[in-house]
């Protein structure tokens, strides 16, 4: 029989169907075509993946890593220091109300996070000791830690805003210590208030 | 009826009452579920709709909306449908009236004793298997027993040919078994708490074995089935192709198994699983739309039809998106393209494409053909069974699309580095805003959705006020 006489060729079954009625017509090429197309490709697939290019999804992700390392050679090195002055300040103020501000409040009252305007640090409180804690995270209470997410300029500058707004809290000068107060001076300060 | 003594009440007529019973509690279950599912869509958007209390956070009724449509909308309907449609086919009543009943009976209590515990916060928190323990046996029992009534009507049939409807419910009754049986198995430690007896890994592959193919052989062969009964029987047109329907029947159900893997790529199982996975989503295209061809190719010289039968523009576009997300679910599957639609609202919208445009639209185009002979009565409002098709189309639409754009803006935005190698937008928060437009787009969608499925419930509730079904008398077989 040819492929145009087999078109709608009730088969019969009717009476064993409720009355639906059946043709038996040929397979569309292009839904066959897609049938042995698809499985060709998983067979293709499956052994240039494993056994011709030997891929895997760590390698992948080794290759992307290293394709970044190449664009963005070091770890972007900053250009500042941790420096407390009152630009690096004015500079933090924008990075902490982009990032801080959900956990530890916009006026730095704490919420989820702790509070960063009073006495009490939990971490410690020296300026080098919360740039750590901001770089470092605190992961067991939730605190992310961010010197993969910021730039070290970002977090050099978001140290010196915290260390800003807690002086201004507890009526202490910054940038600490003033021109003429010797640094021991300013340390033994902010030790005591830990 | 007062049949359970008797194996079968009479056994020279359909039983139908079970069927009136399955079709009622789809309507309840249907609106249940699509409520729930409109109010947690409207907590995504509007946080304060959590209420504030635990028992109505997102986190408890997400599981519940997803179970009451699926097991509690798609189950009775399909219940529905394949009791109405294989005692005709098979030319015999069931089985058993009493199996008949404690099926219909166990399956509701099932779904209240989902409806108290999970808002409890009683869960196993395995995806589409929440349910505890005693819950789960519950589940099995029941399943066997309604097996045992099908298989039981399989062997005294009357006729020799079975149709391919049957072949589709065959495929339901058995994987649905078996996926539920090996998936559930846990180590109760008290009546609510159990542990499962695979650890780590093996649990997370066991448990997408059971998700994917909860799709595969719970919203696809039994929906399958279906439609080889009903849209034939509606549209009054044959088959296009028995033998499209065998190759595509066994190709579906062999390859379906075996892609639950693609729910884990990216994760900590073996590389050539996950590629199995893959490979074998995609090989799921063709069998999948050999389906949706011979429902579509079946309505050759039934399209003008369409144009005024509501049931078949129900079925057309049932069928067509059955199409479109059975394309879109083998494209996700794909590695590349996982990796970025993973964990987003794309998966949301493809589950919905599937689930409001295949499952829900094909049940409504059956309840509004089914009702009206059921209860012996003309579909009171017609026109209002055309309202409620626009209003669903219009509101898969805007779900579908919402969640497309949603879940590419949310899976670009977490991989976006700015030029000097950071993170783009390293605040989640701002992510999570930026979607904020998309979820009221989807509580839109929901609530046109809702709305029809509303229309609905009138027109069907005014179809059969005072109607008094008639048994239907099972004609003899055919000599041959």
């Amino acid at each position: 029989m040819s492929k145009h006489d087999e078109r709608n060729q009730v088969l019969g079954h009717e009476d064993e169907a409720d009355g639906i009625q059946e043709y038996d017509n040929p397979l569309p090429d292009w839904w066959l075509g897609l049938l042995w197309g698809t499985a060709i490709f998983a067979a293709g697939y499956l052994v240039h993946y494993h056994f011709i290019a030997h891929r895997s999804p760590q390698k992948a992700l080794a290759a992307e890593l290293a394709a970044a390392s190449e664009r963005w050679p070091s770890e972007s090195p900053g250009t500042t220091q941790l420096m407390l002055t009152e630009d690096a300040a004015a500079a933090g103020e924008q990075v902490y109300r982009t990032n801080c501000v959900p956990c530890h409040g916009a006026e730095l009252m704490g919420g989820i996070g702790p509070n960063l305007v009073d006495d009490e640090w939990l971490h410690g409180g020296m300026p080098e000791e919360i740039h750590a804690t901001i770089v470092n995270g605190v992961p067991a209470k939730g605190m992310l830690a961010w010197g993969p997410i910021l730039t070290a300029d970002q977090i050099n500058h978001v140290t010196a805003y915290v260390v800003e707004q807690n002086a201004k809290a507890l009526g202490r000068p910054y940038p600490p210590g003033g021109d003429d107060e010797p640094d021991d001076e300013h340390e033994e300060q902010e030790g005591g208030s830990r | 009826m007062n049949s359970t003594l008797n194996l079968r009440a009479n056994a020279s007529v359909y039983d139908d009452d079970i069927v009136r019973k399955f079709v009622a509690a789809t309507v309840l279950w249907g609106v249940v579920g699509m409520l729930l599912g409109v109010i947690i869509a409207l907590q995504l958007a509007w946080w304060p709709a959590n209420l504030g209390l635990p028992w109505t956070t997102f986190g408890r009724l997400r599981p519940l909306h997803t179970n009451a449509v699926i097991f509690a909308f798609g189950g009775n309907i399909c219940f529905a449908g394949i009791y109405y449609s294989m005692q005709r086919l098979l030319k015999t009543r069931m089985y058993s009236d009493a199996m008949s009943a404690f099926h219909f009976w166990g399956w509701q209590l099932i779904i209240v004793a989902a409806a108290v515990t999970l808002p409890l916060g009683f869960t196993q928190s395995k995806e589409y298997a929440e349910l505890i323990w005693p819950i789960d046996v519950a589940i099995a029992v029941v399943w066997v027993v309604f097996a045992i009534n099908f298989f039981g009507t399989l062997a005294i049939r009357k006729v020799r040919h079975l149709y391919v409807a049957i072949w589709f419910y065959m495929s339901f009754v058995i994987t649905i078994a078996v996926l539920h049986i090996v998936n559930s198995l846990a180590v109760p430690v008290s009546l609510t708490r159990s542990y499962p007896i695979y650890a780590g890994l093996t649990d997370a592959l066991v448990q997408w074995w059971y998700g994917h193919n909860a799709v595969g052989f719970f919203l696809t062969t039994p929906f399958l089935g279906l439609m080889y009964y009903f849209l034939p029987r509606a549209a009054e047109r044959p088959v296009y192709s028995y033998r499209l329907s065998i190759v595509h029947f066994w190709s579906l159900v062999f390859l379906y198994i075996w892609t639950g893997p693609h729910h884990l790529l990216y994760s900590a199982l073996p590389d050539w699983a996950q590629t199995l996975g893959m490979v074998f989503s995609i090989m799921l295209l063709a069998p999948s739309w050999g389906g949706m061809l011979n429902g579509l190719l079946t309505l050759r010289g039934a399209w003008d039809r369409v144009r005024t039968d509501p049931v078949l523009k129900f079925m057309v576009v049932a069928v067509s998106f059955y199409g479109m997300s059975t394309f879109e679910g083998p494209m996700l599957a794909i590695r590349a393209v996982n990796g970025l639609a993973h964990y987003t609202n794309w998966i949301i919208g493809h589950v919905h494409s599937g689930a409001l445009g295949w499952n829900g639209m094909i049940t409504f185009g059956i309840l509004y053909w089914l009702v009206p002979r059921l209860w012996n009565r003309e579909l009171a409002r017609p026109g209002w069974a055309t309202t409620h098709f626009w209003l669903a189309t219009i509101g898969i639409v805007l779900y579908t699309l919402s969640m497309w754009v949603a879940g590419l803006t949310e899976g670009l935005m977490w991989r976006a580095v700015n030029d000097q190698g950071l993170l783009a937008t390293p605040a989640f928060m701002d992510i999570v805003h930026r979607l904020a437009p998309y979820y009221w787009l989807r509580v839109t969608g929901g609530a046109l959705y809702l709305t029809g499925a509303l229309m609905m419930v009138w027109n069907l509730l005014e179809t059969v006020r005072g109607a008094r079904p008639q048994v239907q008398a099972i004609p003899a077989p055919a000599a041959s």
